[in-house]
């Protein structure tokens, strides 16, 4: 196997770097490149406790397949591929999303994991709650999925 | 007719639930479906800031396909709405 997506649960589960690691090792690879994004306590000038984080399930995942899919045909056929994402509430300091890769060289190891967090910054359904010390909270703009020819 | 408006994101504010049940003409399309939400964010959420939401989002269909604003709706027909998105 040489993909695995997941949307995790934070009420159930943690998204860990380790199990990670684990999957992308492989002896035919001399590079693994891994991102973790993690939930921070400023944005904007105002002080974060915690981001919610909500998803579209079924798009998310077919998403993710097709968005890997094509990292993996642009940079290296045989790269290994870990990519999860939270869902639900995230404190500070929680990992929100991560990528790892495990490819035959560097270049294609950084260049897949740059590709796959760009395209779901863009493609994937997920939207971003803040939570702030003032009790407050605020969802995110994002990028909108409307085909661009209807916006008058 | 009545459809029903799975919600996402920033549109979660317009209900506590999961969805919102929305009455429109018969033969309505997704355009028709963007000017009823409009009316509804100005009349009961105006202090929101979901003024361009309407504008913005692009809705699923059953099949959870983006679909255009020609789409007709069909009674009971059950629409996601995305607002615009931002993971990572």
């Amino acid at each position: 196997m040489t993909l695995h997506i997941a949307l995790v649960k934070t009420e159930e589960e943690k998204i860990s770097s380790e199990k990670a690691k684990k999957f992308i090792t492989s002896e035919k690879n001399g590079a693994e490149s891994i991102f973790v994004g993690k939930v921070r306590n400023e944005n904007d000038g105002k002080k974060v406790t915690a981001v919610t984080y909500d998803a579209h399930d079924q798009t998310v995942i077919k998403s993710f397949e097709s968005i890997c899919q094509k990292a993996k045909n642009k940079f290296d056929k045989n790269a290994k591929i870990f990519l999860e994402h939270a869902k639900g509430y995230a404190p500070v300091g929680q990992i929100s999303i991560l990528i790892a890769v495990g490819a035959g060289h560097r270049d294609e190891a950084f260049k897949i994991c740059r590709y796959i967090l760009e395209e779901v910054k863009k493609q994937s359904p997920i939207w971003k709650k803040e939570h702030y010390t003032d009790g407050k909270e605020e969802w995110l703009p994002g990028h909108s999925l409307r085909p661009k020819k209807e916006v008058k | 007719m009545k459809i029903q408006l799975r919600l996402y994101g920033s549109s979660k504010i317009l209900s506590d639930d999961d969805a919102l049940k929305i009455e429109l003409p018969n033969n309505s399309n997704i355009e028709k479906l963007r000017d009823v939400l409009s009316k509804i964010i100005s009349e009961k959420h105006s202090k929101s800031n979901l003024k361009n939401l309407p504008k913005t989002a692009a809705f699923f269909s059953e099949k959870n396909e983006v679909v255009n604003d020609n789409y007709k709706l069909k009674d009971k027909e059950s629409i996601s709405i995305i607002p615009p998105i931002g993971g990572g």
